[in-house]
């Protein structure tokens, strides 16, 4: 009896360290898998961060990052040197488009995915239900470079599939890539049909995780289809949709290169340079890495205040936000 | 526990993996730290290079009866054009690399770089530090931005070192070709200069059969041509059949500038001054001429009847589809390089028609663009000014680089990777003419990934036999699978009132490096201005060249004109 009270006591008394011990004795497997993300971020994300810099040295071939001089005119410091060297009229227009083409991106192709994901859930049969959702993914292993070329081959003004119609039919041809706003509208629906049935995958998760009962109680209260899906799928799945929002707004500025770069042409350059575009072409391609790393810099600088408004809006609305 | 130990070994694959990956990259990039460390600052600044230079010996101590005690190893860039066999490993590069292991004790290795991104490929090379030790690239201006980055060797230092040594380089390319890039206030020589053995730019070609079946005559005017198009569009049933409808009168592809070049030249004026050409000549395109406006004009009203292909804006260079259309035989006329319809033997655009579409199909090249004098001006190459070959920073071996640009510039080891192995690659005529013929299907390892194996011989572009003679006569047998007399008939008309550059000098132009996106710009504008309404055309024209010289041409302009000023005063002509 006694030497047991001396047991229990030891144990409370153990200090925080030989917790910890016990404590990673048991779960030390579960923290072993933790280190390979651990270590891929450290690696590929905050190492390479140091070459932030660049934006403020003037870059050298072949020279170590701490042994590049800092960014001077003539000799005199003048650490902001590349940043208002980027910020010419093309970085403004470029930083304009961006920003439409990804709003209307946001208006357009964000309820896509969830209107799909709603309907797809209403469909009775299983097969059916599954095959459709099996098409509507494959867009997205598409590159881009393929998927512009079937919109050249369906969308071109002279020999598009489209056109040939209309052409038939004794009407224009209509300029889907040719004219500004046509090609934004094409590039729009382009970037919906790549991406909402992968879209939707995450809302279907969600759906499949609300109670059955909620649905049963519905239909005793004598609600139909729309109703159900309007009081119970859709809440189920706000507080996903609001996730996914804060996450497409804070990329807002930002945005891939490969869509954008492969869907351009010279006749609608400008609408169709993005600041991924205006990097590539006037940074990295003609090797003004300061430069690029400028822009790159303040994207991500803008994008963070768009991420924190956006988080900061929807804890408001009482939502739970990303953090 | 078996349990346990599962996890423990994934656990402990993945961190090790991580922990390889992680070691690769490290190697990736400290390794060309320390060779870059040598030889940078030999870059830097032209007096330091002589305290730089890898041998302190100047009486060439390195090489032992010609050759390298111990061996070399360089690595060297060549165009890849997706051929029929790897770009840097062929019959033509092994052999390359057994004579240069048996002559110099140098082994040679290559590098496939994407001839249509090469910019991009050796702007990422460098920036790795991993360029080839010997590059190549038709653009000057990169180099210089290169050089400004550290990232060049200088060669004068060296070429004055070694000069005894490389009497095949400089029998070939002359002090003309070598220093023709040497900065004129700091001696530097970045680079050197290829030469083209012939110097044949540009042609437009038509369809002769086209012109046949209509019964006309091959255009000799701007106007003519015109009229030769809407004939060709208004009779596509009859040249087309059923395919009626995928007739092409005119084929431009995004490039405007180029595939439209002999149009744009013939508008500018015939006694431009080589003050105004030079100030201009930044852009090969010649986008900023005072001629290119009407000729853009001309483009844009054919565009607006239909003369010109639809699509030409979604292509972009490199892709085959205008050249596929020419070979399907929907397409009427096109201006291209001189030889393009020739180009890839049995493969090549006149071969193809002849074969799918019609025995008599073929592209014939024509002068038909008048300048107001009525001549066909038109700018041919310059014999220098082709392919620029340049010493990265990172490359320790200057000396076996320079022997392998030496070697490559003999005239026999050129005129056996030009014209390969008789029987195979070509045969003899009467009278020592070589005739060149595609390489049969067995004999598919011998084929050459570039005409004539240019991309290999770097320091010469086009046909180079033991003599002069024997070159020209041969020149139009170059092809096979197409008619020897098409093939002569496009030289002389590309020699026909053709206009040969002159090399203007006057040290680096620090504005060529700060423009933004002006080829982007160019294109944009050209494009736009074509395929816009007629009503609208003068607006997005100006606009564009608005854009243009805000964006950096202006500033180019004014610092071209400037440095001609202090060169040459108040002459506008170069030899007054």
């Amino acid at each position: 009896m006694e030497n047991n009270r001396e047991i229990t006591a030891s144990v409370k008394k153990r200090s925080p360290w030989s917790k910890f011990l016990i404590y990673m004795k048991r779960y030390w497997q579960l923290y072993a898998m933790l280190l390979l993300p651990i270590i891929y971020l450290l690696v590929f994300k905050y190492q390479p961060m140091k070459y932030i810099l660049i934006a403020f040295k003037e870059y050298k071939l072949n020279t170590k990052l701490w042994d590049m001089p800092w960014a001077n005119t003539a000799g005199k410091l003048d650490v902001f040197k590349y940043f208002k060297k980027a910020m010419n009229t093309d970085f403004y227009n470029a930083l304009r488009n961006n920003v439409t083409l990804n709003l209307l991106d946001l208006f357009f192709g964000f309820p896509a995915p969830v209107i799909f994901a709603l309907i797809l859930n209403e469909l009775p049969f299983k097969r059916f239900k599954k095959t459709v959702q099996t098409i509507a993914y494959m867009p997205h292993f598409l590159s881009w470079v393929i998927i512009y070329g079937l919109s050249v081959q369906l969308f071109a003004a002279g020999s598009g599939l489209v056109n040939q119609v209309v052409s038939l039919m004794g009407r224009e041809p209509i300029p889907f890539l040719n004219e500004p706003n046509h090609w934004i509208a094409t590039y729009i629906f382009m970037g919906i049909w790549q991406s909402f049935g992968w879209g939707s995958i995450i809302y279907l998760a969600a759906i499949a995780g609300i109670n059955p009962e909620l649905y049963e109680a519905a239909s005793v209260d004598g609600a139909g289809r729309f109703s159900k899906m309007w009081h119970v799928t859709l809440p189920g799945i706000k507080s996903t949709i609001v996730v996914l929002l804060i996450m497409n707004l804070g990329g807002i500025v930002g945005g891939a290169f490969d869509r954008i770069y492969a869907m351009q042409n010279p006749l609608v350059l400008d609408v169709a340079e993005t600041i991924a575009t205006f990097v590539y072409k006037n940074g990295v391609k003609q090797l003004k890495f300061s430069l690029s790393t400028a822009v790159g810099l303040f994207q991500s600088v803008v994008g963070l205040f768009f991420l924190l408004s956006a988080n900061a809006l929807s804890r408001r609305l009482g939502e739970r936000g990303i953090w | 526990m078996k349990r346990k130990l599962v996890a423990l070994l994934l656990a402990a694959t993945m961190v090790l993996s991580v922990a390889a990956c992680g070691k690769e990259k490290e190697a990736a990039s400290t390794t060309p730290t320390p060779k870059a460390s040598s030889s940078n600052t030999s870059s830097s600044s032209n007096t330091e290079t002589a305290k730089a230079t890898p041998t302190p010996d100047p009486s060439n101590g390195e090489l032992v009866n010609g050759k390298f005690v111990n061996t070399r190893k360089i690595t060297v860039e060549v165009y890849d054009r997706d051929s029929k066999t790897p770009a840097d490993n062929n019959v033509w590069t092994d052999w390359i690399k057994e004579q240069m292991l048996q002559k110099y004790n140098v082994e040679v290795s290559f590098r496939a770089v994407p001839r249509w991104t090469e910019g991009d490929q050796i702007n990422n090379l460098l920036a790795a530090g991993d360029a080839p030790d010997i590059c190549y690239t038709y653009s000057y201006p990169t180099i210089q931005a290169y050089a400004n980055m550290g990232g060049v060797l200088d060669l004068n230092p060296l070429l004055a070192q070694y000069k005894p040594l490389l009497t095949n380089l400089w029998d070939w390319l002359g002090d003309e070709n070598i220093y023709y890039d040497q900065d004129p206030k700091t001696g530097t020589v970045w680079a050197i200069e290829g030469r083209r053995n012939n110097t044949y730019r540009i042609n437009t070609f038509v369809r002769q059969d086209w012109l046949d079946k209509l019964g006309m005559k091959a255009p000799t005017t701007t106007d003519e041509f015109e009229k030769m198009l809407i004939a060709f569009k208004d009779n596509a049933s009859t040249l087309l059949g059923k395919d009626a409808a995928q007739m092409v009168p005119f084929l431009l592809t995004q490039d405007v500038g180029w595939t439209a070049a002999p149009i744009i030249e013939s508008f500018m004026d015939p006694d431009i001054t080589d003050k105004e050409l030079y100030i201009n000549g930044f852009d090969d395109r010649k986008f900023t001429e005072n001629g290119t406006k009407e000729a853009v004009k001309l483009l844009n009203k054919w565009y607006n009847n239909g003369l010109i292909w639809k699509d030409f804006s979604l292509h972009a260079s490199g892709d085959s589809t205008g050249d596929d259309m020419c070979k399907a035989g929907y397409v009427g006329a096109f201006i291209q390089n001189y030889d393009y319809p020739f180009r890839n033997n049995e493969e090549s655009i006149n071969a193809l028609l002849a074969k799918n579409v019609d025995p008599k199909a073929k592209f014939v090249a024509i002068n038909c663009f008048t300048d107001k004098n009525g001549n066909y001006t038109h700018f041919s190459y310059s014999a220098a000014g082709d392919r620029k070959s340049f010493l990265p920073a990172t490359n320790t071996e200057p000396l076996a680089s320079l022997l392998y640009l030496d070697f490559i510039s003999s005239p026999e080891v050129v005129e056996y990777l030009q014209i390969g192995i008789e029987g195979i690659n070509h045969e003899k005529l009467e009278g020592g003419v070589i005739k060149i013929s595609g390489v049969s299907d067995e004999n598919v390892k011998y084929n050459q990934n570039s005409g004539q194996n240019i991309d290999i011989t770097m320091t010469c572009n086009g046909l180079r036999l033991s003599s002069d003679e024997l070159t020209r006569k041969s020149l139009a047998y170059g092809y096979s699978g197409v008619d020897v007399n098409d093939v002569a008939n496009a030289m002389a008309v590309a020699e026909k009132d053709a206009v040969l550059p002159k090399n203007v000098n006057v040290g680096e132009i620090a504005a060529e490096a700060e423009g933004t996106d002006l080829t982007g710009k160019r294109d944009a504008t050209f494009n736009q201005a074509v395929v816009c309404k007629p009503a609208d055309f003068d607006k997005t024209w100006d606009d564009g060249m608005k854009t243009y010289l805000n964006a950096g041409g202006q500033a180019i302009k004014d610092e071209r004109e400037a440095a001609w000023n202090a060169n040459f005063g108040s002459k506008t002509m170069i030899g007054q």
